[in-house]
């Protein structure tokens, strides 16, 4: 008897949500009428889906958002941590094939793959981005934001901030002069100390590794800009060399290019553990935020080669089915607020991405102030400004994302 | 058949109920996303195409089916194979001689999740992992890189391993339940009538534990072909195991490779049932 009470209660409690009352309708719901917003905001709680991997990230959202959201528009804010945005995205995608017209996710951090999945699947809820108050301090003229991975954003998603490639050198046991500062350079460095250096496979959920043989790409090419607009010719012109280029470094990668690491964490613990000597990042601050959260050692250092290094800009998105749409714009909203956007880029403050918002754009002179003051006080782990300015190159077009990815496994990982 | 068994069918009937409905929905669905019906983006034309791109070798997904396939049944044979002998030879030994510490250790391994138990072997025998550190303060290695490659190694030991440590346990209890519930008169006759101790394990125990460990090692085979965090965990970038590479398209971006995932899985589900039937054969002649 026990045992049928607990499945009928379990079984009306999954009944009980299935069914549970619609709340306000929200189709209503005009963007450009800010002031309706935030009324039907008032008093709502917003899901937020963020990758949660790191403590200090988690820490900085509910310390930095959660707090100004219920301060300043009653707000509450319901962090859902995910271990993979594509954790997020199967849930949009299950309710959508579920039939449930009122889902569970607010707003997502999001950008490239999964940015494309739930556009190809229209699932994003539409036409807001560049309707928010502070999205005139977004550059939408820029083409590394109005393109997401090459793919158009089209105000399906709204930036939240900035990142570029780069590698992490520890200086207690490199000094700053042998860096190698290109793909050639980095080729005779590797095969001077080999099993010193790997990088991440390349693959879904693994865009630094992508990111690293686009690099690779846009050397051997001696061009970054061609890579912009799709062409298949292009493609074929110059992949067979960027195969060779990642097959004359293999024999002197990692347990010599059988397996690579799979994700960012992985490769962190072999720098860590001193099996490799170099690790790739993607946060403003270097190695900075690595450092405060124990993954890297303390005299660990970012780096850049002298060109090619892709930046990019990350997202957050409304799905088309979230409940609480009002609360979601006031967050997206909030997060281009110059004050929060200041405190992301301090690595004391855990967050440790760029901007994403452009600061010429921001005309409160002490605003401006303290978005310039955060900029040089990104501390001693991060890349000097003036080498990621100078490296920094636009990503390729989005049907370049899935040929690198596929034809690495074939030709690199699996080769001949 | 006897007359209960109405009865007891009724009884059962919610638990059955519930898991047939959660499990017959997820198939069904399972079934549908391989023919390529795809609910989100609107795909709705059914076609064998994800079937034929994996048997056939046709695609991203195809070039790997089949040594991912053969990776698979590699480790879970071998793996199988381990476990099934050395839970034998443990079981003989510790019928002799009953001991409670013996059993307690059995016991303790069980309650060991898989995803702690890959995460211990991966902290113990990787190449920066505590022997790799041993190795280096005695001087016995320069570097992590000199350390062997015992786990997320290509040909999956890391895996057998992984699969040995935890299943050996599992079976050496079912062995041990069947030897402990006969009396040990078989034995003394086989003793008394000359038999050694050799010929006693060999005509005496092994007849008697066979169907049991026969249907446990099937037990264990499917659970290998379908497990996904040790391989994940303790395997490499490739051959990846079957439920990995499911996975991978799984949560491809491209949401058609969702199909191809699903076919893998359902081939995963089709191998397991297949294994689960012959272990309830040869459960129920035991």
């Amino acid at each position: 008897m026990k045992f049928l009470a607990i499945l009928l209660i379990s079984f009306s409690t999954v009944m009980v949500a299935a069914c549970s009352p619609e709340p306000p309708a929200s189709a209503e719901l005009d963007p450009s009428d800010w002031n309706s917003v935030l009324s039907a905001a008032k008093g709502q709680t917003v899901n937020w889906y963020v990758w949660g991997g790191s403590e200090s990230i988690n820490a900085f959202v509910d310390t930095f958002y959660g707090t100004a959201l219920l301060e300043r528009y009653d707000i509450s804010l319901n962090r859902v941590p995910v271990a993979d945005t594509v954790d997020a995205v199967n849930q949009v995608l299950s309710e959508k094939q579920a039939g449930a017209e009122i889902g569970s996710v607010d707003l997502i951090w999001i950008n490239g793959e999964n940015f494309s999945t739930l556009k190809q699947a229209d699932l994003l809820y539409g036409d807001w981005a560049q309707a928010l108050p502070n999205s005139r301090l977004v550059d939408w003229e820029n083409p590394a934001i109005n393109r997401d991975f090459g793919n158009p954003v089209e105000s399906l998603e709204s930036p939240w901030s900035s990142a570029q490639f780069q590698f992490i050198y520890d200086s207690a046991r490199m000094d700053v002069g042998d860096l190698p500062r290109s793909y050639a350079e980095l080729k005779t460095w590797a095969c001077a100390n080999p099993g010193r250096f790997t990088y991440i496979a390349p693959g879904p959920g693994a865009f630094q590794g992508t990111r690293f043989v686009k690099g690779a790409l846009f050397e051997i090419s001696g061009d970054a800009a061609r890579w912009g607009a799709f062409d298949q010719a292009n493609w074929d012109r110059w992949s067979p060399e960027l195969w060779r280029y990642l097959n004359e470094i293999k024999p002197c990668l990692w347990r010599a290019g059988t397996t690579y690491p799979k994700d960012e964490n992985e490769l962190h613990s072999l720098f860590a553990n001193d099996e490799v000597d170099i690790s790739i990042t993607q946060a403003i601050v270097g190695a900075g935020a690595l450092i405060e959260e124990g993954l890297v050692p303390p005299t660990a250092r970012a780096f850049v080669f002298d060109d090619y290094m892709i930046g990019d800009f990350n997202y957050v998105a409304i799905p088309a089915n979230a409940p609480h749409k009002a609360a979601a714009l006031v967050l997206a909203n909030l997060i281009l607020d110059p004050e929060l956007q200041a405190a992301q880029v301090l690595p004391e403050n855990g967050f440790g991405l760029g901007f994403g918002i452009d600061v010429g754009r921001v005309t409160d002179p002490a605003q401006r102030q303290a978005l310039e003051t955060a900029m040089e006080r990104l501390g001693e782990a991060a890349t000097p400004a003036g080498d990621l300015a100078q490296s920094l190159v636009g990503d390729a077009a989005a049907p370049y994302q899935a040929l690198v990815e596929e034809g690495w496994r074939e030709n690199v990982l699996i080769g001949q | 058949m006897d007359s209960r068994t109405p009865a007891l069918y009724l009884r059962l009937a919610p638990a059955l109920a519930a898991t047939l409905i959660m499990l017959g929905a997820s198939l069904g669905y399972g079934v549908a996303q391989s023919l390529g019906y795809i609910g989100a983006i609107g795909a709705r034309d059914l076609s064998l195409d994800a079937y034929t791109n994996l048997l056939g070798g046709q695609g991203a997904a195809g070039r790997e089916f089949w040594v991912s396939l053969g990776f698979s049944l590699w480790v879970s044979m071998t793996s199988t194979l381990l476990s099934a002998v050395g839970a034998l030879l443990i079981a003989a030994w510790l019928t002799d001689r009953p001991s409670r510490s013996g059993t307690f250790a059995l016991n303790w391994n069980l309650a060991v999740p898989h995803l702690i138990w890959a995460v211990g072997l991966l902290l113990v025998l990787g190449q920066s992992g505590l022997l790799a550190r041993w190795a280096g303060a005695l001087g016995w290695i320069d570097g992590p890189a000199q350390f062997p490659v015992l786990v997320r190694d290509r040909f999956g030991f890391g895996i057998i391993l992984h699969y040995v440590g935890k299943e050996v346990p599992f079976l050496t209890l079912i062995v041990l339940a069947v030897l402990r519930t006969q009396s040990d008169g078989l034995l003394r006759v086989a003793a008394n009538l000359g038999a050694d101790r050799w010929q006693r394990f060999r005509l005496v125990t092994l007849p008697l534990v066979l169907p049991a460990l026969t249907a446990g090692a099937l037990l264990v085979f499917a659970y290998c072909l379908g497990a996904y965090e040790a391989p994940a965990l303790l395997g490499v970038q490739y051959p990846r195991a079957l439920p990995v590479l499911a996975l991978d398209l799984f949560t491809n971006p491209d949401l058609h490779a969702r199909a191809e995932g699903m076919a893998i899985g359902l081939v995963i589900t089709a191998a397991t049932l297949l294994t689960a039937g012959l272990a309830q054969r040869y459960g129920n002649n035991a």
